[in-house]
């Protein structure tokens, strides 16, 4: 089935594999860092294995409580966790994006762990999963740096051409 | 712009002819005749095309009742652009505070 481009992050992060293995896959130590300052993790379920679920919310500072859902595909303990993410609900159910429905419903997450002498590199991977056409062409306009600069771009041509209009205006 | 409008935008952006008029009028404004030129299409046709892209704010239409030129509207890709940053950030901050608890697990003798 067709899917987008790859969307990418990467670290190094100064620890040993294992460690950041557990750190990633365990709930006691999730909750510890997934959520941003102001924000709560709660874990439902975290249940490691391939088809097993991690089922999760996130709750804003305001008291909006947002609800994920992994399905695991791929479980390589300590180099790589292969899953589906998905927006869910409280009953682990699936969801859209709460404001954005065009955005995927399934994506494809992947992270790898190599060693780096006493550190680790993670690679982060994300790309859609039995996507609509309109879903992939969002994803991929949406990490699209050109979608990003031509924005910029406009804005900076119509400064430029109201200043030029401007400009010529008290010239005339 | 309410959130919703980023779904507009996106599925506006997703049909190559509506991005072929968009690069067009990138250049300059126009009107719907000139507009049609390239495509073996109906006015009809790239009228519709028109209203999807007035919908989602890309464009937007003069007045004058015979030509009614179209110009081109950067807002919504700014739009999209802040909206794609902030699941960036998301995942900029997540990896932050993970490095932060490894270091604090590898080094409880740190104090805060």
């Amino acid at each position: 089935m067709a899917t987008s481009n790859l969307f990418t992050i990467k670290r190094t992060l100064n620890a040993p594999r294992e460690l950041v293995w557990q750190v990633w896959t365990q709930a006691e130590h999730l909750t510890k860092w997934f959520s941003p300052k102001g924000f709560t993790t709660k874990v439902v379920t975290m249940d490691l294995k391939p088809n097993g679920i991690f089922h999760y919310s996130m709750t804003t500072p305001d008291g909006l409580e947002m609800w994920g859902k992994w399905v695991f595909r791929d479980v390589k303990q300590p180099e790589k966790l292969e899953l589906i993410q998905s927006f869910s609900n409280a009953e682990g159910g699936l969801g859209k994006h709460p404001m954005v429905p065009i955005w995927p419903a399934y994506t494809l997450s992947r992270m790898t762990l190599s060693e780096a002498n006493t550190k680790t590199e993670l690679l982060l991977e994300w790309q859609t999963y039995e996507a609509s056409a309109e879903e992939i062409d969002a994803f991929n306009r949406a990490f699209d740096s050109m979608t990003q600069g031509w924005g910029s771009t406009l804005e900076n041509l119509e400064n430029y051409l109201e200043k030029s209009n401007n400009f010529l205006n008290k010239i005339y | 712009m309410s959130i919703d409008n980023i779904s507009l935008i996106f599925a506006a952006l997703a049909d190559p002819t509506r991005r072929a008029i968009l690069e067009r009028l990138s250049q300059g404004d126009s009107n719907v005749t000139e507009l049609a030129e390239p495509f073996a299409m109906s006015l009809p046709a790239i009228t519709k095309h028109l209203k999807v892209l007035e919908g989602a704010g890309l464009i937007s239409r003069g007045r004058e009742a015979q030509r009614r030129p179209c110009h081109l509207e950067p807002a919504p890709f700014a739009e999209i652009s802040n909206w794609i940053e902030q699941y960036r950030k998301l995942w900029d901050t997540r990896l932050d505070q993970l490095e932060d608890y490894l270091a604090e697990l590898q080094n409880p003798t740190l104090s805060k």
